[in-house]
């Protein structure tokens, strides 16, 4: 529409590139190592790139009409041999030397391939199109030219050898506690906090003390739920009140989510299973590990919410829907940025922020 | 992240010399000249080994109008339209996910003789997989091998699945309903593309779903551009931004600014310097440095711009880089969302 022609840009820049400028422009020799790369150089490689993608390269009807590998397969009349149409993947490892070797797990064939992606979730698609550029934006520190950072105190202090006993001592920690935190480095562009898995755990005190109906309950409900399948783990710890002794009985489910079957469950939680529940103030400012993982609880009655399980809810038993723990792992090194990146995402906080 | 008070900070340089001719911004000279009390003693050797002001910089002397701009922009609603090769690449590990994983337990989700288990079993002879998204194909059956889709079908778009899912589900509504004499209508998913998009409605925010969009507004000259205004006085950056906006594109709008910091910046240099007559200095040119800020709701509106501006358009990057100079896009390109 107001595009305009490429004359007048030309009679408007060439009188400016010759007209003498008040301030002395120093000629700028500089060259960068950058500027030879192929992405930079206007070169004449570009006529060896196709113009059409294999998508779109026009097939004569005739072919694609004929093409039916379906009816070709039937009506042939003797069967084709084996190693015409399978393959089977060798199911021992004999060594590298051996002739039948397996195929790389991304091929279909090999015994350890997985299928996926299936799709682009729209919780990823939010976080890379705007979540992670206004992170960059918030967390960018200006360090004017000239500043210096001041130096740190080491981590480790060093004894002050004021003692002889103070010669080959293992070096003290930090003043106020032995623990060693995650060093934060400032945030740039390659170091943006993200999700990086998300941890679905339920403790079943009724596997322990009636049978085990409940432990399948809950691992049937949080499979359903986060679409991978679950360990069970054995207790700890001692709880005398409720029977349990460590090592004894299997009270605990767990699926842990990565990649696209995390953001799908991030999709689910945030904007059909958060907003449903009545009087839920957020998750508690003072949660996390101090190293960038949050983690909140939902009782048995918000699991129940989820869609997976509202479709077929008569099947569960009644009562036995487990309640859970979702810890949200995040890349950040301080709890502080996992919860500018979740609330962010659209995970609500209340109470107050420790940071 | 956010500054401190500003008080404190202008207190604290009026107490110091002052250095407001080295070239350095307020709060730049407010970062150098901070006492460094880890580092208080390795300062004082350098200060006697080595220059004895470290921290200056060579005079930058020619004098720029600097103009606080704002970069407003609706993130993308939905997600982005799938690639053919991403549609077809889906569909295709879909198909081979049916003939790895373990068959669909339909005991669990149908309980024997009820109106659904009837209707599954209608439904599960025609479509012979209970996935309602890969098309007819069984992975079980004797020619599950023949999983990769013929030219021009259209079962891996998502249009067609979202049309199977629906149609599936009402086929259902209507065989479990009690109510024979009413047909059920399940409500299609809104378009993906909107009344704007179709009448190429520049001056909407309901226009390039998919897209993010940005305010861009046309000078009292013609040009296109962020709406930018000059620094008054002593307001920060993001003050003057904030100012700008209500100045230029109204009050009527929702917006949150992203920090304090600009994202990026343009100069503009001019041919020969401007002599300003008010203090006699001359003015080389401008320099625009623009903070990021989200609209959440309300729209722009220009009767009460103090520059006179005559249009505004809500544009995608693509869009810009046709209404804009060259020369400005080449700046702004790189603080633009691709999408």
């Amino acid at each position: 529409m107001a595009v305009r022609e490429s004359s007048r840009y030309l009679a408007r820049a060439v009188p400016r590139a010759f007209a003498p400028s008040a301030r002395p422009q120093a000629f700028l020799g500089r060259r960068n190592a950058s500027d030879e790369a192929p992405s930079r150089r206007l070169s004449d490689q570009l006529d060896e790139l196709e113009t059409a993608s294999s998508l779109t390269t026009a097939v004569s009807d005739s072919a694609a009409k004929s093409f039916d590998p379906a009816t070709r397969a039937k009506g042939r009349k003797t069967q084709l041999p084996r190693s015409r149409y399978q393959f089977r993947s060798p199911k021992y490892d004999r060594g590298p030397l051996h002739p039948h070797q397996p195929p790389p797990p991304s091929d279909p064939s090999s015994r350890l391939f997985v299928p996926g992606p299936f799709s682009l979730p729209r919780a990823e698609q939010t976080y890379n199109s705007t979540v992670a550029s206004d992170i960059l934006t918030l967390c960018y520190v200006h360090t004017p030219p000239g500043f210096k950072v001041p130096p740190k105190a080491p981590r480790l202090r060093e004894w002050d050898d004021s003692s002889p006993y103070h010669k080959n001592r293992p070096l003290r920690g930090p003043r106020g506690g032995d623990v060693l935190r995650l060093l934060r480095k400032p945030i740039k562009f390659n170091n943006i906090p993200e999700i990086e898995r998300i941890t679905v755990h339920s403790y079943v005190k009724g596997a322990a003390q009636e049978n085990s109906g409940w432990l399948h309950v809950a691992g049937m409900a949080v499979q359903a739920i986060s679409n991978v399948r679950v360990e069970t783990f054995k207790s700890k710890a001692s709880v005398a009140t409720w029977s349990i002794a460590p090592g004894r009985d299997t009270v605990a489910v767990k699926a842990e989510m990565h990649g696209e079957t995390m953001y799908h469950f991030l999709g689910k939680l945030i904007d059909v299973v958060l907003p449903r529940i009545k009087d839920w103030p957020g998750v508690k400012g003072s949660s996390g590990d101090s190293s960038g993982n949050i983690t909140f609880g939902l009782e048995p009655e918000h699991v129940a919410m989820f869609p997976e399980i509202e479709v077929n809810y008569d099947m569960y038993p009644p009562k036995m829907i487990p309640g859970c723990h979702i810890t949200l792992h995040t890349t950040a090194k301080a709890d502080k940025d996992a919860r500018l990146l979740l609330s962010a995402m659209g995970i609500p906080f209340y109470g107050k922020i420790v940071q | 992240m956010l500054t401190g008070s500003n008080g404190a900070r202008r207190i604290a340089s009026l107490m110091r010399p002052s250095r407001l001719d080295s070239g350095v911004c307020i709060s730049c000279q407010e970062t150098l000249g901070r006492r460094q009390y880890a580092s208080a003693a390795a300062a004082s050797e350098l200060a006697t080994s080595s220059s004895p002001n470290p921290s200056t910089f060579p005079v930058v002397k020619p004098v720029y109008t600097i103009n606080a701009g704002v970069v407003l922009s609706r993130p993308p609603q939905v997600t982005r339209d799938l690639e053919p090769f991403e549609k077809a690449y889906h569909f295709y590990q879909k198909r081979l996910n049916e003939r790895l994983a373990l068959p669909f337990t339909k005991y669990f989700y149908f309980k024997r003789g009820t109106p659904a288990d009837v209707d599954w079993k209608n439904k599960i002879k025609e479509r012979r997989t209970p996935a309602r998204d890969i098309g007819n194909y069984n992975a079980y059956a004797s020619d599950a091998w023949n999983d990769e889709l013929l030219l021009g079908s259209k079962e891996s778009d998502p249009e067609h699945q979202v049309e199977a899912l629906v149609q599936d589900a009402e086929s259902t509504a209507n065989a479990t309903s009690q109510d024979t004499s009413k047909k059920e209508e399940i409500p299609r998913p809104l378009s993906r593309v909107t009344e704007a998009d179709k009448k190429g409605d520049h001056k909407s925010l309901n226009r390039l779903l998919p897209r993010t969009l940005y305010l861009l507004v046309q000078s009292k000259e013609g040009y296109w551009k962020f709406p930018s205004l000059p620094i008054e006085g002593d307001e920060t950056l993001r003050q003057a931004a904030e100012r700008t906006l209500a100045q230029t594109a109204g009050v009527n709008m929702n917006t949150w600014m992203v920090g304090f910091h600009p994202a990026g910046h343009h100069v503009y240099t001019n041919r020969k310097p401007h002599v300003d007559q008010a203090t006699g200095a001359e003015l080389h040119g401008e320099k625009t440095f623009f903070m990021k800020t989200r609209i959440m709701a309300g729209q722009a509106d220009l009767s009460s711009s103090v520059e006179k501006l005559q249009d505004f358009k809500w544009l995608s990057k693509d869009e810009i880089a046709q209404f804009v100079l060259p020369q400005y896009y080449s700046n702004i390109k790189n603080m633009l969302a691709d999408r």
